[in-house]
């Protein structure tokens, strides 16, 4: 099959998949999307947005360490442009999990990182834009290391290096899915 | 004879009582009017502590300012300080203003949305407290609060916590929060005074309990300086001093009420200062000043404070 036609089968079959939501999903609860929709305001300057599912198919989603198949990743749209793109996901801290977004440009280089809600007390400091913009400008050709390229956080050990982990494993997820043109 | 002993006694303690409360009193005044003068003026303010993970701090504020406090009132039991900026050689820009006062008990709390509640506080609980009373540029309320000046170790400070509505720093920027709950500590020093703050900003919505959204550090050095570097803001005062005393007597008729007073944060599309800065050039009359405060005064708390 030529290149162009395979694009245009990719498309088609992910456009029939697209779900628009603009977040009235019950499966994310209403304090998270108020977050949620507070990050893209904070990170892209803009109100009256609409985010549209990006649903991959199971046999995708069980081949990528980062899950895609639930309410996880998101185009951000407002007056029909493509501002970006929303990944959310959980990550385990000591004990229990949180939940995080990446937001992304339109070409999938990281624009901002958020932990959203953290449900420990301990680790907490992963939460700050101090440390989470290390992460500002990755591409998904990028391998965040927790003590490599990405600091430690004394006292925060656990959390910071899941959610190091949790990032790199949303980039190399989406490069499978690029890379079989799965998404744009 | 025991009778006359027990009464001498009893005169004894309260004279002593007498002078004690009086001697206090006079350390108070003497802290008070420590906050007069020219002052070299370093404001900083820093955000600590958010209670939610995703709050992201907003930068800090720091600023430098030349400023002369003014000792523009004194009575028994009232002290009121005149804050004047000083930009440049020339121009003078009326500041904030604090009014003290003794055992008093008619005070405002900022309640949200430009709304203030005029209450009384019972007597007994003002006992050889003080009032600080804040107004803005424009001599409208800004926050009130009653407590006892403390002398301890060497130390002279005051402390008080107050609803307030945004400051002017952050007044056009923020609409994150409605309500600024501030932890204000007035300190003389060896340098000057001290006006160091812990601040919430808090979301305020009618019938709910505030939500917190962020903490913050102020740090307000004034260093004093001398007066004569503060020449130009004592003459501008001695100009504009009759202007401003009448504003503040327009005002006085309309704080002397129980309840409620609402402000709308601009009239035609300005707020109330710039309305007055112009009139001081061409009137000191009452009736004027009072008739641009009462364009003003609305019945109804106005939904945005911040009037964005």
């Amino acid at each position: 099959m030529h290149k162009a036609s395979k694009k245009s089968v990719w498309a088609a079959l992910t456009l029939s998949i697209v779900l628009s939501i603009s977040f009235s999903s019950d499966q994310i609860s209403p304090r998270l999307k108020e977050k949620i929709d507070a990050a893209i305001h904070s990170t892209y300057g803009i109100t009256d947005f609409e985010l549209k599912r990006i649903a991959v198919q199971s046999e995708w989603d069980k081949r990528t360490p980062a899950a895609l198949g639930g309410e996880n990743l998101f185009e951000i749209f407002r007056a029909k442009q493509l501002h970006g793109y929303l990944y959310l996901g959980e990550a385990p801290s000591k004990k229990r999990k949180f939940d995080y977004v990446i937001l992304f440009t339109p070409n999938f280089t990281v624009k901002k990182t958020k932990v959203l809600i953290y449900r420990e007390d301990f680790g907490q400091q992963i939460g700050s834009q101090r440390w989470l913009k290390q992460f500002i400008g990755f591409t998904l050709v990028d391998h965040p290391s927790y003590g490599e390229n990405i600091d430690a956080i004394s006292g925060a050990t656990i959390s910071a290096s899941s959610m190091t982990r949790a990032i790199g494993d949303v980039l190399t997820s989406l490069r499978i899915l690029k890379e079989k043109e799965l998404i744009p | 004879m025991k009778k006359a002993v027990v009464l001498g006694l009893t005169f004894c303690v309260i004279g002593a009582w007498s002078y004690a409360q009086e001697n206090k009193k006079q350390q108070d005044i003497k802290s008070i009017k420590g906050m007069c003068g020219c002052f070299e003026v370093n404001f900083k303010y820093t955000e600590t502590f958010a209670p939610e993970i995703d709050y992201e701090k907003h930068h800090d504020y720091t600023a430098t300012a030349l400023e002369w406090a003014g000792l523009i009132e004194e009575s028994d039991n009232k002290l009121s300080i005149q804050h004047l900026l000083l930009v440049g050689d020339t121009t003078i820009i009326k500041h904030w203003r604090q009014d003290w006062l003794y055992e008093n008990q008619e005070v405002f709390y900022y309640d949200k949305d430009n709304t203030w509640n005029f209450t009384s506080l019972p007597e007994a609980t003002v006992n050889g407290q003080w009032t600080q009373k804040v107004y803005q540029v424009d001599d409208s309320p800004r926050y009130s609060g009653s407590a006892s000046w403390v002398h301890v170790d060497g130390r002279h400070y005051w402390e008080n916590k107050a609803s307030s509505p945004l400051p002017r720093r952050e007044y056009t920027k923020r609409s994150d929060y409605n309500v600024m709950l501030r932890g204000n500590r007035h300190e003389i020093t060896n340098y000057g005074w001290l006006h160091e703050q812990d601040n919430d900003k808090v979301i305020r919505k009618d019938g709910m309990e505030d939500v917190l959204l962020t903490q913050e550090k102020g740090y307000n050095t004034y260093t004093k300086v001398a007066d004569e570097r503060c020449s130009i803001a004592q003459k501008w005062w001695t100009t504009n001093k009759a202007f401003w005393s009448n504003a503040r007597n327009s005002w006085e008729t309309v704080y002397d009420r129980q309840g409620l007073l609402s402000l709308l944060p601009a009239v035609d599309d300005k707020p109330l200062y710039m309305h007055l800065y112009p009139l001081q050039k061409s009137t000191t009359k009452v009736d004027d000043i009072t008739a641009v405060i009462h364009q003003f005064l609305t019945e109804k708390s106005v939904i945005d404070a911040q009037g964005k």
